[in-house]
Formats: structure tokens, C-alpha cells, sequence
């Protein structure tokens, strides 16, 4: 039985409320990445009891675990993958290195709309019709998700983004849910 | 015959045009014309005529020399050598470049060894002056390969380089699967290399024994210790040379596997993206995330739209119909046990079998306080009962029971001795 003195979470609440909108928190989120580092286990014996899932991953960050999504979130998600996916193809073909690429990269207005632009079929299905778009519904939902942050003329990922990684690494073709079903 | 001084004078003075061409052509062949577009690039200010005195000055020199059934050109062979290890402009060799050599080597330590055991010193001279040259030889394909894959590595290295991931690493690869690990191989304690080695020392260690011993040829001996401390240096350089490229392709060789691999999946998935669409595709990994705020709301129209398309899919509970032999029958509160009324009955009619008893005056008796019909339920079931042994009369009678007037064939309790008599 784990001892929890709420007087030592000093950041118990600023850390719930982000954690249960979905955010990620992260190493660059300093304050609440000590106190969760310090604090982990009566953190989550405390998230526990309350129903939630905290997860630490070790390449840096927190976040509560979920098995599904509501239909929003969802889609949210979808739009993330695809952006992601659709970077890492776009720095390869590019000639970098996507892995190094993908967390220095700064992703500015211009590399939205090239992206949009290539890929245009596959963002009309996620209705992203320009690189505002693109700005707008991905990646200030990642900010907001604690995915990236904003950097002065664009935006930057972090690492919780390899949970798209590993996301993607299990696709297989037997993923494929058919229209048949 | 093409005095040295004057060729090296061309050289020196056009040294711009044949770098040029042997950067944009490399090993390629190219026309007359090329060359004469390089050397007005190169000297923007000369006439025409004089590009083409300095043109054919090269052709007649042999730097540029004409391929053959053709008009196309080439940069002369030896030149181009010179050129490739001024600009350290090398292209990785084959692990079977050295191997060839070693064999050369192998076979001619034996003829070494044959001319020794002859005593045919001018033979033994000439074999180690080949063999030094063949040592020699090997050391600087050694240093040659690893000029080029540091060229490699640097190439692969440079981030502003505009070929794609990956014909930039294609060279890593190359350069390890045809090089590095054959060489490894080769070099390996228990490689021919080494073993091949081993034989050539011992062979020269014993010519040197047979000179100190018979105290013939001299100078010989010497020859023979240098080519011998040669061999064992250039095994030596040999290895150092493969370990040190070995650590220059390796972390980019690892960096490349792991990219290939992050790349490649990219790739597919968005290949089955394209085919099967981003919803089909995509739902079942997206890693998902807490929305307390959205889960409890169900505000937008598509999340009703999104309830309602779950209704088509529900379902109640399936509702159990009870089997028809589950349902007890409906038993009045009244109504005693029928088992106790049973072994009540079976008590009562156990010795006074003489005279046949009415079934109902017995129920009549008994049960005072019950309706006409509970009785009659209870006696509908005694006669039906088949353990009990009763029988109906002939006669029609009147009884009353419970202040009600019946008038049938009773069951009466049987008479032993008349039993059968009364059955029907």
C-alpha cells in the first residue's frame, strides 16, 4: 500500500487536468515531468484508484492510456497517423534521415501545404483541403495533445510522437478492416 | 616515343580541362566537341583556332586518345590513374583483387621454395623481387580501399546531399557485402589468408636458414628478411586497414537497417492507405487518447449521428421462454400436500379393505375445511395415481361434499378379495 501525502503533489491538479484531456506530458512540460519523475508511484496509485491508466513511457513521457477513442478523438488521431506517416515518407524521399529528420526539423506553413499538396487524395478523405488546414486540425491538436509544441514560425515534434511509430510498425495487412464486415 | 618533360608540360598547363572532364565523364567516353567546350570554359578568352591547336596537341600527346571503331574519346588510361589518385578520387576494389594476389603469392612462395632447394639463386632473386612487388601491390590496394570508403563515408554522411536515402546508403551496402565482409572472411584466424601466410613465412624462414647454414649468397638472405618482415607488415596493415573501414561503415550501416525499416513500413502503409482508405486502414492502430470532456458529451450531430447508427445494431437481451413442463401448476394455498394426503389415505385404507370406502367421503372427512373443488382436485388425483389401489362403482351415486351435490360413478378404496372383479 503505497502512502500518497497529497501535500507533496504540489502539482496534482494542473497535472490531471492535462492528463485526462489526453495531453502527453513530456520532458519540455519541465515542472510536471519532475513531479511526475519524483512522485511516480503515488501518482499512479492515486490515477489508479480513480479509474485511469498512467503510463510512463521510457523515451519520455506520461500519459493515461485508453483503449478507445470517442468517434472525435478518433479521427483526430487518423489525422495525426497520416501526417506523420505522410512526413516520414516525405523526408525520405527527400534524401534525410526521416528519424532525425522528424524531431528537427521545424514544420513550417510551407511544408503543411507541400505535404497537402503531394497527398491530396489521402487528406480529402480526413477533409484537410490546404496547409492551413493541415495547421489548424493537426497540428495544434497535437500541441494540444502535448504531440508538439510551437515553435516560432511552425512547429516541432516530440516524442510522444513514437506512439505513432510503434502504431505503425503493427500495421500489417491483416489490419485491414474490409468494407465486407 | 613522347619525351616525359613535354607530356608533364601539357599536363601542368591543362590540368583544369582534365580535371573537369574527368569529374563530368568519369570513366565515361566523350566527343571531340566536349573537349573543346571544356577548354573555352576553362580559358573563355582564346580564339577558336587555338582551342583547336590545344585540342589536338592533347590528341597528339596521347593524354586523349581515341576509342577504338569510333569517334568518341577517351582520357588515356595511365593518365586517368594518375588523375584518380591525385583527386583521391577512389572507387572501392574487390575483395577478389586481393585474393587473387594472395594466391599469386601462395604460388609463388612454392616456386621460391623450389628454386631454394636447387640452389638456383638467380630464380630465388627473381620470385622474391615478384613477390615484393605483388606485397607491394596488395598495401596499396589496401590503403586504396580505405581511402574509398572514407570518400563513401563522407558521402553518405553529408546532409545536404541531394540523392535520396536511399542510393545514398547504397554505397554503405555495397561497400560492406562486397568488400568488407569477404575481406573479414578472408582475414578471419582460421581464413586461407592466414593460413596461406603461415606457409609463406615458413618457406622464407627456410630459405634464410638454408643461406645462414651453407653461407652462400649473402646478400640474398637480407632480400629475403625484408620481403619476409614485409609480408608480416602488410598482414598487419591489412587488418588494421579492414577493422578501421569496418567502424566507418558500421554505425551508418546500422542507422540505414533501422531507417530502411521505419521508411519502408511508411511506405506500405501508406500504399494500403491509398488502396483501402484512411478510416479502414488506420482505426484499428491509432494509438487512442483520454477526452473526459468529449466522452460525457454528446453534442455534435455526428456523434448522434454516430448513436443512432448504434442502434441499428441493438439488441435486447434474448428473452428465455419457459418450457411448457417448467410451469408448475396452479395449487390453491388450501390445498394440503398431495403426497402428505397420500400416505394419509395409504394409512386409513391399509387393513379395512372388507368394505369398499368412498374415496370423497374419506377427502370429506379428512379435510373439512376445503372447497368443493380443491377436493375434487385431490381426488382426481388420488384415482389417477396408479400406486394406490381403488375402484370405480357401477352405480351412479349422490354425495355431497363441502354443502355441493355431485352425482357420478365413484372411486371407491378396493377390495382385496373382489378386485378384479370391479376393475373396468
Amino acid at each position: 500500500m503505497t502512502d500518497i501525502n497529497l501535500d507533496d503533489l504540489t502539482h496534482l491538479q494542473a497535472i490531471n487536468k492535462k492528463l485526462t484531456s489526453g495531453y502527453h506530458i513530456s520532458e519540455q512540460d519541465t515542472l510536471m515531468w519532475q513531479e511526475l519523475d519524483q512522485h511516480i508511484d503515488a501518482y499512479r496509485a492515486l490515477f489508479n484508484a480513480l479509474g485511469h491508466d498512467l503510463q510512463h513511457d521510457s523515451r519520455g513521457f506520461y500519459y493515461f492510456g485508453s483503449d478507445e477513442s470517442t468517434p472525435n478523438m478518433g479521427k483526430i488521431s487518423r489525422a495525426i497517423a497520416l501526417t506523420i506517416y505522410i512526413l516520414i515518407e516525405h523526408y525520405a524521399n527527400t534524401g534525410k534521415d526521416p528519424m532525425r529528420a522528424l524531431f528537427d526539423e521545424v514544420n513550417d506553413l510551407e511544408l503543411m501545404q507541400t505535404l497537402v499538396q503531394i497527398n491530396k487524395h489521402l487528406f480529402d478523405q480526413l477533409e484537410i483541403f490546404s496547409g492551413s488546414d493541415l495547421r489548424k486540425d493537426v497540428y495544434l491538436r497535437m500541441v494540444r495533445l502535448g504531440l508538439a509544441r510551437e515553435v516560432e514560425n511552425g512547429f516541432m515534434l516530440q516524442a510522444p510522437i513514437y506512439r505513432y511509430i510503434d502504431a505503425l510498425m503493427e500495421v500489417n495487412e491483416e489490419t485491414y478492416l474490409g468494407d465486407d464486415d | 616515343m613522347i619525351p616525359a618533360k613535354k607530356l608533364l608540360n601539357t599536363l601542368t598547363e591543362h590540368w583544369g580541362v582534365l580535371e573537369l572532364l574527368f569529374k563530368r565523364f568519369k570513366m565515361a567516353d566523350f566527343s571531340l566537341k566536349d573537349v573543346q567546350n571544356a577548354i573555352k570554359q576553362k580559358q573563355p578568352s582564346w580564339s577558336n583556332e587555338r582551342i583547336y591547336k590545344e585540342t589536338n596537341r592533347l590528341l597528339n600527346q596521347d593524354i586523349i586518345i581515341p576509342l577504338a571503331k569510333s569517334s568518341q574519346l577517351e582520357i588515356n588510361r595511365a593518365i586517368a590513374d594518375f588523375a584518380t589518385f591525385l583527386l583521391q578520387e577512389e572507387h572501392l576494389g574487390l575483395a577478389q583483387e586481393i585474393s587473387v594476389l594472395v594466391d599469386d603469392l601462395a604460388r609463388l612462395g612454392n616456386r621460391l621454395a623450389k628454386a631454394g632447394e636447387i640452389e638456383d639463386y638467380d630464380e630465388l632473386r627473381r620470385f622474391s623481387r615478384i613477390m615484393d612487388d605483388r606485397v607491394r601491390k596488395i598495401m596499396k590496394l589496401f590503403a586504396h580501399n580505405e581511402n574509398a570508403i572514407l570518400n563513401i563515408v563522407e558521402q553518405a554522411k553529408a546532409d545536404n546531399a541531394v540523392q535520396s536515402l536511399q542510393k545514398r546508403y547504397q554505397a554503405v551496402i555495397e561497400a560492406f557485402d562486397e568488400y568488407i565482409e569477404p575481406m573479414l572472411e578472408m582475414v578471419d584466424i582460421r581464413g586461407d589468408f592466414h593460413a596461406c601466410f603461415n606457409t609463406i613465412e615458413a618457406q622464407i624462414s627456410a630459405q634464410i636458414e638454408q643461406i645462414d647454414r651453407l653461407g652462400k649468397s649473402y646478400q640474398d638472405k637480407r632480400m629475403l628478411e625484408q620481403l619476409r618482415t614485409r609480408i608480416l607488415e602488410m598482414h598487419l596493415v591489412g587488418r588494421e586497414s579492414l577493422r578501421k573501414s569496418a567502424d566507418m561503415l558500421m554505425p551508418l550501416r546500422e542507422e540505414l537497417r533501422r531507417n530502411n525499416l521505419i521508411t519502408r513500413q511508411a511506405a506500405k502503409v501508406l500504399g494500403l492507405v491509398r488502396k483501402n482508405g484512411v478510416d479502414n486502414m488506420l482505426s484499428a492502430v491509432q494509438p487512442n487518447f483520454v477526452s473526459d470532456a468529449q466522452r460525457f458529451s454528446l453534442g455534435q450531430q455526428r456523434h448522434i449521428v454516430a448513436y443512432m447508427a448504434g442502434l441499428v445494431d441493438f439488441e435486447h437481451d434474448e428473452y428465455q421462454l419457459p418450457e411448457h413442463d417448467d410451469v408448475p401448476a396452479y395449487q390453491s394455498p388450501h390445498i394440503p400436500d398431495y403426497n402428505d394426503v397420500k400416505t394419509q389415505f395409504r394409512k386409513r385404507f391399509k387393513k379395512a379393505s372388507k368394505k369398499a370406502q368412498p374415496l370423497l367421503s374419506f377427502l370429506d372427512e379428512s379435510y373439512p375445511d376445503l372447497e368443493a373443488d380443491e377436493m375434487l382436485f385431490l381426488y382426481q388425483k388420488l384415482i389417477s395415481d396408479g400406486d394406490l389401489e381403488i375402484s370405480q362403482s357401477q352405480e351412479k351415486v349422490k354425495i355431497k361434499i363441502a354443502q355441493q351435490h355431485f352425482s357420478l360413478y365413484p372411486f371407491n378404496s378396493s377390495i382385496a378379495d373382489d378386485k378384479k372383479a370391479t376393475e373396468q
